[in-house]
């Protein structure tokens, strides 16, 4: 993975931060791999609608 | 021991436990014995931690005359031994040129407060509260 890369390094933040909530707030795998798995999605896809949300507006 | 709620209480110290997990990023959980969890987190967090420096992120010193970068080393701290044997290797400086030296900054302090998190969820564990 290009470490550079903004969207990189944001899935790869939001993988290890989603691991550590599943594994602190479920206790069973099946149920800290669902947590995790919708904790991952929400973290990148509210990133890329706020980023494209922020898109239009001026730096 | 089985508690009124049916939960088991591991016979450990708490405050034990609380400062082994701060220490070693999941040593609190391996201690009692939830090991897939303890695993997890000995990985993940130092892991984190070690990325965080590898993209240029920095250690923040103890000034409170600004005190975002006060609390920043707070969190920072919190990863345990990590934290100190990156400040022995002379680790943690940051390149704030670098592209990646906000996200690597990031990357350090929450990988500080998720151990923190973490060493507070085993202190619950040992305390018979989960």
């Amino acid at each position: 993975m290009d470490t550079t890369s903004h969207l990189g390094l944001l899935v790869m933040f939001a993988a290890f931060v989603s691991i550590a909530f599943a594994v602190l707030m479920r206790d069973q795998p099946k149920e800290q791999l669902t947590f995790g798995a919708k904790l991952f999605g929400t973290f990148v896809g509210s990133a890329v609608l706020l980023g494209w949300l922020l898109y239009p507006l001026p730096l | 021991m089985p508690s009124p709620s049916g939960r088991t209480t591991p016979a450990a110290n708490p405050y034990l436990v609380c400062a082994a997990a701060w220490a070693v990023p999941g040593a609190g959980h391996l201690w009692l014995g939830r090991y897939q969890k303890g695993l997890t987190l000995l990985v993940v967090l130092p892991l984190m931690f070690a990325v965080g420096l590898g993209i240029r992120g920095r250690i923040f010193p103890f000034q409170f005359d600004d005190l975002l970068v006060g609390l920043a080393a707070i969190a920072d701290l919190g990863i345990g031994l990590p934290y100190l044997v990156a400040r022995l290797a002379g680790a943690g400086a940051g390149e704030v040129i670098a592209i990646t030296y906000e996200y690597g900054n990031t990357y350090v302090i929450v990988a500080g407060l998720l151990n923190m998190l973490a060493a507070l969820d085993a202190f619950d564990i040992a305390m018979g509260r989960k």
